[in-house]
């Protein structure tokens, strides 16, 4: 800082970055949050490697606007499906939030899980926390230079992996896999590799509890969703206080709990001190529980001196985590993942559209019957080649006739097929002005896979 | 939790005006990057790039990945742009009336 800056300064700008090294910890939570490390990243890496009936399991095909997901192909007619589960999505976080603050942070987030394996490269190659501490403040000699190189090594072939992998979602990653190798990379596949590589290197690698504390948009307004009964991570100042240690505890007369060990701000990855509160910087990765509980099992004390508990229960408050804010939140999130699954399970994979010919009511065929002309649309969303046949309902015989160039209906995969209907009827039966009734278009080998729509029939009314 | 935006900028010196803008700017980049990519989404499932370049009224020939391409870093311009103008507005102009309100406040 320069000699002018001496004057007050209402507003920290920014804070000079200090690194936090967080230490290392094992409990039940860290436990689970290794889990869902396990979890999540094996499905990302994993799950473009397998096949599903010819094509890439889960393959978003952008250049032929198809999404493969195991056995449906989605395609841009099907975006309902995409704009419910953005919704399910934001109800989830709601809901979770509301449940028990930053779950998502904590364990699920994308930013907070490669940071973690980032952290097991850091320890792997430099060594704990004291080490790594002590590496960073030493001198640039032959062990230093050694771990660092490694550490890079592992990051950056780890990052190249990931955006690798990140890219084979959207290309046949097998076909990718020979073009890397053959070094014989599209020009945007080659962008993507090292974008989604790089981000994933400086993200997980540098950027850190920094993602979380100014760049991300849920940790600004996360704290909305908070109230009083939300679960959250909270050190028990009744019980801890006054925190003292060494001599000072031994003679005091009623010290509190709390050793001031300082392993709870130790393996803090975002570097607070949990005993001043609840914090905007805190991710809920509750490794400060895990530290102090195993601290407290060593002293003898009771454990759960820092645990995942309510501003209520702290406070001598009764408190209930069931609430109406959960139950209702919950039941909308229940409503909305059902009718999601119920409307993939039953989507038929024949989109249609019937338009009525505009420029006449109905044709007189002969002295007993009439006919209406539609314009017939059919898009095939399944994944193979398909055979339709037309039918309609709602009068006594209708019959339907269409003409092709070789006498089936049959669409490719994503085609649009647009073909001209006469649907004809006795006028004894259509004799009113206008009736309704509905077009049906089935698949020939799988007659339970149809569509029916809804059309006007103008009749013989004379 | 959070904090509250810089309105003022009496109190600053040269170079803290000059971070205070390039946080602006940095901050403008990076929210109109997320809008952009929610907007590409949205706007690419309803419209396909290969066809909008069939039916537009400029004569280049591109393919549906450069289509997106272009689509996004069009949408991550003019949210830019919108970002920046309202970082640039919610500053007071250096004006009397300014430094009246200032003072009252």
């Amino acid at each position: 800082m320069s000699t002018q800056d001496t004057r007050p300064v209402e507003l920290k700008l920014y804070k000079a970055h200090e690194k936090v090294y967080p230490r290392e910890t094992k409990g039940r939570f860290q436990f689970k949050r290794k889990l869902a490390v396990f979890v999540l990243l094996g499905l990302f890496y994993l799950l473009p490697w397998f096949d599903w009936g010819g094509h890439q399991a889960v393959l978003f095909d952008l250049p032929h606007r198809r999404f493969y997901i195991f056995g449906l192909t989605l395609w841009p007619q099907d975006f309902i499906f995409l704009a419910l589960m953005l919704i399910i999505a934001a109800f989830s976080l709601f809901f979770f939030t509301a449940l028990a603050g930053r779950l998502w942070c904590g364990y699920a987030c994308p930013q907070t899980v490669w940071t973690e394996v980032f952290i097991w490269m850091e320890q792997l190659t430099e060594g704990n926390r004291n080490k790594r501490m002590k590496l960073d403040k030493g001198p640039w000699n032959f062990n230093k230079i050694w771990r660092k190189t490694a550490k890079q090594f592992l990051w950056i072939t780890f990052a190249l992996w990931t955006g690798f992998t990140f890219v084979g979602f959207f290309t046949p990653i097998k076909e990718l896999a020979v073009n890397v190798v053959t070094w014989n990379l599209g020009p945007w596949e080659t962008f993507w590799l090292f974008f989604y590589g790089f981000a994933t290197y400086g993200n997980a690698g540098f950027l850190r509890e920094q993602v979380c504390l100014y760049m991300c948009p849920y940790a600004r307004f996360q704290g909305a969703m908070f109230d009083k009964e939300t679960l959250i991570i909270s050190y028990d100042e009744k019980r801890g206080e006054p925190r003292m240690r060494g001599k000072t505890r031994r003679e005091a007369e009623n010290p509190g709990d709390c050793i001031d060990c300082t392993l709870c701000v130790q393996v803090c990855p975002t570097g607070i001190d949990i005993r001043d509160g609840l914090q905007y910087e805190c991710i809920a990765c509750a490794a400060c529980i895990d530290a102090c509980d195993d601290v407290m099992a060593s002293v003898g004390l009771p454990k759960g001196l820092i645990r995942y508990t309510t501003e209520n229960a702290l406070e001598g408050k009764k408190s209930r985590v069931l609430r109406p804010r959960i139950l209702i939140y919950g039941a909308i999130l229940t409503l909305l993942v059902s009718s999601f699954a119920y409307a993939l399970l039953t989507r038929s994979s024949i989109d249609a559209n019937v338009i009525p010919d505009r420029n006449s009511f109905y044709r007189i065929v002969d002295a007993q019957r009439i006919e209406n002309v539609y314009n017939l649309k059919i898009m095939n969303k399944g994944s193979q080649t398909a055979h339709y046949e037309v039918s309609a309902i709602g009068l006594d015989g209708l019959a339907v006739d269409f003409e092709t160039d070789d006498g089936v209906l049959s669409a490719e995969p994503g085609e649009l097929i647009s073909v001209p209907i006469r649907i004809r009827a006795d006028r004894s039966v259509a004799n009113k002005k206008i009736h309704t009734i509905k077009v049906v278009v089935n698949e020939v080998d799988n007659p339970n896979n149809k569509r029916t729509e809804t059309v006007k029939y103008f009749g013989y009314d004379k | 939790m959070g904090t509250r935006p810089v309105t003022d900028q009496s109190q600053f010196n040269e170079r803290q005006i000059k971070r205070i803008f390039y946080r602006r700017l940095g901050t403008a980049v990076w929210v109109s990057f997320l809008a952009a990519a929610v907007q590409t989404m949205i706007f690419f499932a309803q419209f396909d790039p290969a066809y909008l370049n069939e039916i537009a009224s400029i004569t280049i020939s591109i393919d549906r990945w450069q289509g997106y391409a272009l689509g996004f870093v069009f949408f991550w311009l003019f949210s830019f742009i919108t970002g920046l103008f309202c970082g640039v507005i919610m500053a007071l102009p250096r004006t009397k009336l300014a430094q009246s309100i200032r003072q009252e406040s």
